[in-house]
């Protein structure tokens, strides 16, 4: 394998540990919040199922993002991941939890001013609907799912004991959830753009283990953001887990499942079949920001207890950071790759390969 | 991972059934202490008198050794983390209660005070009222485990008789200190009073506590 190819791959794994770092905070960031469960035993769950999901489950959204942009040389691909990490890691800094999603796909329409070429406006129209349509899906779930807990707690007269054993596993099942839908859903904001260039050959040992080349960079993928949930997201976890609304531990359920739920509906080729099979509205596959799921829901729950609970001051900042996310991946990645063409000479843009 | 959710429920099935023992003892607590008052009315420092002061001593001391295992077993098993602390105030909080029916009622069998004749029904109806308050006190944090809607009803109660056994004590004390007896029997009697009263205002102060806990926990 070409050695500068695992250089370039470098910026999107950059990109992988900062999903890591930063959207684990969105799965578990309740759960370790309200101390229901331990954030070595939540890295470890994030970990294995983001990279399950990722691998398994990651192809759908892929497509979406190849129709938007179709990054068809190395060096452009590295720059596009490379202008995303830098804004998602250094709104992290600043204490914003920001969405990888938007950070990509400004990177990517940077990348087609850049380069000249048309961004297709109707894939433009569909992953922004999404964007404002995924925080406010996940509000409406949470709050149906809240009356439902609601309701099952007063009839089923649960001890508070046994109902808090329950949440618990809960929190880690559903948590388990939400990081295969992340994995599944997000791999192709971190990889997606390296798949066309992909060098790897399919994998198989007898006829147990079977993986595309796709396969095994989404592997890598998901291997880097299993890396920034361990290594950096502590944190940001302790910060989502209290500062936005201060949550009971079924409240923080409902707030997994809700997203869970939004993520899989964005992200499940399965579930968006099974939809269409039985003539019901489907959603597109796009990748969605957990971190736009995940506020959605605390301010469904929280909007439907009056709203006095909830910090306006962090949420009116993260909403904020999702409209300048975007712009700033967008400015750093036009510049960058100005730099990257006209003083490293690298090619950023084949436009005789650019078949999609 | 089958056998450790299986013991994960036991340990707090077990836990759950100390927890409600916890309250049963305040009822049993409430019922030996209301029979012992009559008792005292009736023969004052008599066997049976005793005999009952020593039932509650063994519902105090049962109490106790429950309130430690449930401390003990909140914190070792790592349970409800968010609201161990809250827990563990309430049930310190009910204990309190049945150590005062306790001290009550061992002061009245050290110290004898004469409670004079007219003055029976209005303390028996003070006992009453004190007793009724304690036992919804229980229930109201029965309902806390089980059901967060039903801890409202059970605190009205409480507040209602904790009203009306102040009133009771007031009227009584007034009755004594306007009458005829010794300044020191007067006095010992005013201490006798306060302390029953005290019991209803323990409970009122669990249930203020326990109003608190339930907005917290409703989700």
């Amino acid at each position: 394998m070409d050695l500068s190819y695992l250089f370039f791959l470098s910026s999107g794994l950059f990109l992988g540990w900062s999903l890591g770092a930063n959207d684990a905070a969105n799965i578990f960031g309740t759960a370790v919040g309200t101390k229901m469960v331990r954030f070595n035993t939540a890295a470890v769950i994030a970990s294995i199922f983001i990279i399950l999901g990722a691998v398994f489950g990651g192809a759908g959204t892929t497509e979406t993002l190849d129709t938007l942009g179709s990054v068809n040389t190395l060096p452009g691909a590295f720059m596009i991941a490379l202008a995303a990490a830098v804004t998602v890691y250094w709104m992290s800094r600043t204490g914003v939890s920001v969405s990888t999603s938007q950070a990509i796909v400004g990177a990517i329409i940077g990348w087609n001013f850049y380069c000249g070429e048309s961004t297709d406006v109707s894939v433009i129209g569909k992953i922004f609907g999404t964007w404002v349509l995924c925080p406010l899906l996940a509000g409406a779930v949470s709050v149906f799912l809240y009356f439902l807990l609601r309701l099952f707690i007063r009839y089923t007269r649960i001890h508070i004991l046994r109902q808090d054993s329950y949440v618990r596993m809960g929190l880690m099942i559903m948590g388990a959830v939400c990081a295969y839908a992340l994995g599944a859903n997000n791999i192709a904001n971190i990889m997606g753009v390296f798949v066309d260039s992909a060098p790897f050959h399919d994998f198989k040992i007898d006829n147990v283990v079977y993986l595309t080349r796709i396969q095994i960079l989404f592997l890598l993928g998901g291997m880097a953001i299993a890396v920034g949930i361990v290594t950096y997201s502590h944190n940001v976890i302790r910060t989502v887990g209290n500062n936005m609304f201060k949550m009971s531990p079924l409240a923080a359920l409902t707030v997994v499942m809700a997203q869970a739920i939004v993520l899989l509906l964005f992200s499940s080729q399965g579930l968006r079949d099974f939809l269409v099979s039985h003539s019901l509205p489907a959603f597109p596959l796009v990748p969605v920001s957990s971190t736009q799921a995940v506020i959605g829901a605390i301010l469904g729950i929280g909007l439907l207890k009056g709203g006095r609970g909830v910090n306006w001051g962090i949420t009116g900042r993260i909403v904020v950071g999702w409209i300048v996310t975007p712009l700033i991946a967008l400015v750093v990645c036009f510049v960058s790759l100005f730099f990257l063409e006209n003083v490293f000479n690298q090619v950023v843009y084949q436009p005789e390969l650019n078949l999609l | 991972m089958f056998n450790v959710k299986i013991s994960l429920f036991s340990h707090t099935k077990e836990l759950e059934q100390k927890i409600d023992m916890l309250h049963d003892k305040i009822i049993e607590a409430s019922m030996v202490f209301k029979k012992a008052a009559d008792v005292y009315l009736k023969e004052k420092r008599s066997k049976n008198y005793r005999k009952l002061s020593k039932e509650i001593k063994t519902i105090e001391h049962d109490a106790d050794v429950l309130r430690r295992d449930i401390e003990n077993r909140l914190y070792s098993q790592n349970l409800i983390p968010d609201f161990r602390g809250n827990i563990l105030e309430l049930v310190e909080n009910l204990d309190k209660v049945i150590n005062e029916f306790d001290e009550v009622a061992h002061k009245f069998y050290i110290e004898q005070p004469d409670i004079p004749e007219k003055y029976h029904e209005r303390f028996k109806e003070l006992v009453g009222q004190v007793c009724e308050c304690a036992e919804n006190l229980a229930m109201a944090s029965r309902a806390f485990f089980y059901d967060l809607s039903a801890v409202r009803d059970y605190s009205k109660k409480v507040y209602w008789l904790e009203h009306e056994s102040d009133k009771t004590t007031a009227s009584l004390k007034e009755g004594v200190f306007d009458s005829d007896m010794e300044l020191a029997h007067k006095l010992q009697l005013n201490s006798f009073l306060t302390e029953v009263a005290d019991i209803a205002d323990l409970a009122e102060n669990c249930i203020d506590q326990l109003l608190i806990y339930v907005i917290k926990r409703d989700i």
